[in-house]
């Protein structure tokens, strides 16, 4: 039986904190603060003197001056560290209070890497649930830079209650290639503002069906780098339909393949007052529809009270497949090796298949498909559930008949289900 | 000499618009004096989507039906379908005051319950059908009248839709300077044309399957009991032609017609379709299989999800006179091997009943909801006391929607 710390009981308004740390992070965080009635705290670190200076937070600590006299570590993760020690009292006094403690941090380079873990200890010690979104650099930054990411990832996980983590190569995949680099960026920046915003809207959010934290710790806790997270928002007609089609497009959640892996599920629906109960069961059916009969599945479902605000599904989850947590650093890499290879490498991208058509099924196997592969895969990437795939009738309110978009192809539907 | 009324029904499908002339006489026959059609734009799934392009379309129907039947149109009965059309069942009553026999009043009562149906709110009753009435919990009346008793009950099938969808297909016609006499449901409109009374008692369903959508109807013991519409047809097997075998999508829709076919038995596995090369498209050739298991997967899926939604309200192997398939997509082959695996009865086409004109059109299944529309108009002039009093509150209804 998991036990949770008592201030969680005891605490009936959560104070949430947000700290940006390094340049990636702050760029972050301003982006959520940016947004109207943004409710946290907001703490900015940096070792860079210009950054802290431009930035929205409500709290900055420009850290290691001594160290690096304002400038920055030059991607060293070591400076990094070894400036966060020496602001370590302040950075303290600057998080004590807080109940609930995002870390946002692009990994990779020398601040973000380095001091995260330090900061993830100390937010550890102060008492409060760490959350920590994480950002890994692109695989053409360089080897150095991803192996700094890997490093200092490991050495949060042994402090963070739970990690968010987001490959920037997989996110990429959700921006047109000839996109601007700036665009790219923000992009990516986008969808950890989403992520973080919806986090702190399913633990603060009181609504007809609330999830606790125990609840979303749960699901969240060493959730590392099989972490499922797609978060998705729409307005007006069949909103429930496009707001979760938006949200099984997340990279993280491979398009939606990713949700049959998923072992615990966690659903949060918020909207609008006129959130119907309809929308929150047919999106549900529409998840299950998706998921492993054996997979727990969480519910919170909340209501504003802006009646202009878009109905919101968010999706966190955790594969299925039972990590030992003991040695997480020896799992994660060949893990993080796999969900990273796969997506780059769909089933369709071996070229000879290219003119061919999406599946080729005898028709003498139909009753009883070919046998299984000798070796299940784990994370054997299944045709995607891409919104593409309604052709014609990717523009008009789609037939939703038990759960099932019936505008896709049923034979790529059955195919789906195998 | 029989007063003889023309009537005109005009279906705005997906894949073509298609009015029908007719005559109806006094005495039952109802004789086709011409049909127009015009392939359809701007609909999808039974709705309309492009308003100017379909009002066209329309107008083009009409004054070709005009041409053929040499008859000037002025009002139309119009057919109207779409994923927002649903039904349901209800029971209501009333207290019979005074000597306990019932009369007119108590008939005309119970009809007019019609406003107590909780219906979502921006939908409005289509049509409201009578299955049939209870006296004191005594099941199966079929004329109370003159009958003593202290309750009078009856069921009702509703068929409700969103009115402002149902208004857009009206106004629609509407436009072009054509009164629209009454809106009648798809599926109610083929019923007409096809079944008779035989049939309805016996228990039989009715499956439309068009261009867009699907619509069926339930008949057991004489009475609607279910009717509803799918937003799957035609074009859906047309849009996965087109993705499973990358194809046009115009090219598709011509594989479909021409060499689509559901059967999956005795075939080599081998045989190949060639495809002609096309203006912008460059030929291709095309395994056999994979053609009939697309368009197979699809239909086979179709008729799973009505044989449970039949199946909620009636156990299909107890309807007599088993399943008839109409629309379009009826003239797939291979279609009514595909129905009879899933459901089990006999499957059967749609033949049109007593109605005399040009014979090509009786047993074109793509007509089969027009003609219903006249036929269902004739049933409506017809002098039958206990449904003029219903059809006088469905056109009631009508006109409301045509006044909002």
């Amino acid at each position: 039986m998991i036990t949770y710390p008592r201030y969680l009981a005891r605490q009936s308004e959560p104070q949430s904190l947000l700290i940006g740390l390094g340049n990636a992070g702050i760029n972050i965080m301003d982006r959520l603060i940016s947004q109207a009635g943004f409710p946290m705290e907001s703490l900015a670190i940096n070792t860079d003197q210009q950054s802290i200076s431009n930035t929205l937070a409500s709290k900055k600590i420009s850290m290691g001056q001594m160290t690096t006299h304002g400038l920055g570590t030059g991607g060293d993760p070591e400076i990094g560290l070894d400036a966060a020690k020496e602001s370590a009292g302040e950075i303290q006094r600057a998080i004590a209070g807080a109940n609930i403690i995002f870390i946002c941090a692009g990994l990779g380079g020398g601040t973000g890497s380095g001091a995260a873990p330090l900061l993830a200890e100390m937010a550890k010690q102060n008492g409060s649930l760490v959350i920590a979104v994480v950002t890994s650099p692109f695989s053409f930054e360089g080897r150095r830079r991803s192996q700094q990411a890997a490093a200092s990832l490991r050495d949060i996980t042994r402090f963070a209650d739970a990690i968010l983590h987001f490959e920037n190569d997989r996110m990429s995949e959700l921006i047109e290639p000839h996109a601007e680099v700036r665009e790219t960026f923000a992009i990516c920046d986008n969808l950890l503002f989403r992520s973080i915003s919806s986090l702190n809207r399913i633990v603060t959010s009181t609504g007809p069906i609330p999830v606790s934290v125990p609840d979303m710790l749960t699901v969240l806790r060493h959730s590392d780098d099989s972490c499922l997270f797609g978060c998705g928002e729409a307005n007006g007609e069949n909103r429930g339909h496009h707001a979760l089609e938006s949200a099984l497009r997340s990279p993280l959640l491979d398009r939606g393949r990713l949700l049959h892996d998923a072992g615990r599920l966690l659903v949060h629906i918020s909207g609008p007052p006129s959130l119907s109960m309809e929308e929150v069961s047919e999106i549900m059916r529409e998840i299950s529809n998706n998921l492993s009969p054996s997979a727990m599945l969480n519910l919170g479902v909340s209501a504003t009270h802006d009646h202009s605000s878009p109905l919101t599904v968010a999706i966190i989850g955790r594969c299925g497949a039972a990590k030992r947590t003991s040695v997480p650093a020896k799992v994660t890499p060949d893990l993080a090796a796999l969900t990273q290879s796969q997506p780059t490498v769909p089933p369709a991208s071996k070229p000879e298949q290219i003119e061919a058509p999406f599946f080729e099924m005898p028709v003498a196997h139909t009753a009883h498909p070919p046998e299984k592969a000798p070796a299940p895969k784990v994370l054997q990437p299944l045709l995607p559930l891409d919104p593409v795939t309604r052709g014609r009738f990717d523009k008009i309110e789609p037939t939703i008949v038990e759960g099932q978009d019936l505008d896709v192809p049923t034979f790529l539907r059955m195919k789906l289900k195998k | 000499m029989a007063r003889e009324k023309i009537h005109v029904g005009l279906e705005i499908g997906t894949t073509k618009v298609c009015a029908v002339v007719a005559e109806c006489r006094r005495d039952g026959e109802v004789r086709l004096l011409g049909v127009g059609e015009s392939p359809s734009r701007g609909v999808r799934k039974g709705e309309i989507v492009d308003f100017q392009n379909a009002s066209n379309c329309v107008h083009d129907a009409l004054s070709d039906a005009e041409e053929r039947s040499d008859h000037e149109i002025k009002s139309v009965w119009l057919a109207v379908t779409g994923s927002h059309i649903e039904s349901s069942n209800h029971r209501r009553s009333v207290t019979i005051e005074g000597g306990g026999e019932i009369t007119e009043k108590e008939i005309e009562d119970i009809a007019s319950k019609d406003k107590e149906v909780s219906l979502p709110k921006d939908n409005d009753i289509l049509h409201s059908i009578l299955q049939q009435y209870y006296v004191d919990g005594r099941e199966g009346v079929i004329d109370p009248i003159g009958i003593g008793g202290s309750k009078l009950e009856a069921d009702y099938h509703i068929i409700h839709g969103v009115v402002n969808r149902i208004q857009s297909t009206i106004r629609c016609v509407r436009k072009i300077g054509i009164d629209v006499e009454d809106v009648v449901v798809n599926s109610v409109a083929s019923a007409h044309t096809i079944l008779d009374d035989q049939k309805k008692a016996s228990g039989v369903v009715v499956i439309d399957i068009g261009g867009g959508v699907t619509d069926y109807i339930v008949y057991e013991n004489g009475a609607v009991r279910q009717s509803g519409v799918i937003a799957i047809g035609g074009d859906h097997i047309t849009n996965d032609l087109c993705i499973g075998l990358r194809i046009p999508i115009t090219r598709a829709e011509k594989l479909k017609i021409e060499e689509g076919s559901a059967i999956l038995e005795n075939l080599s596995g081998t045989e190949k379709i060639t495809l002609k090369n096309d203006t912008g498209f460059s030929g291709k050739e095309i395994d056999r299989s994979m053609l009939n298991l697309i368009i197979h997967s699809r239909l086979h899926e179709l008729f799973g999800i009505l044989r449970n939604r039949i199946q909620e309200v009636v156990p299909i192997h107890l309807l007599g006179s088993g399943i008839i398939l109409t629309g379009g997509c009826s003239l797939i082959k291979g279609v009514r091997e595909v129905a009879e695996s899933v459901f089990e009865v006999p499957v059967h086409f749609a033949h049109a009943q007593s109605i005399t004109g040009p014979t090509s059109a009786f047993d074109n299944p793509q007509l089969s909801t027009c003609i219903g529309l006249v036929k269902y108009a004739h049933a409506v002039d017809a002098d039958a006391p206990q449904e003029s009093f219903l059809n006088r509150f469905i056109s009631s209804i009508t006109r409301k929607l045509h006044l909002i």
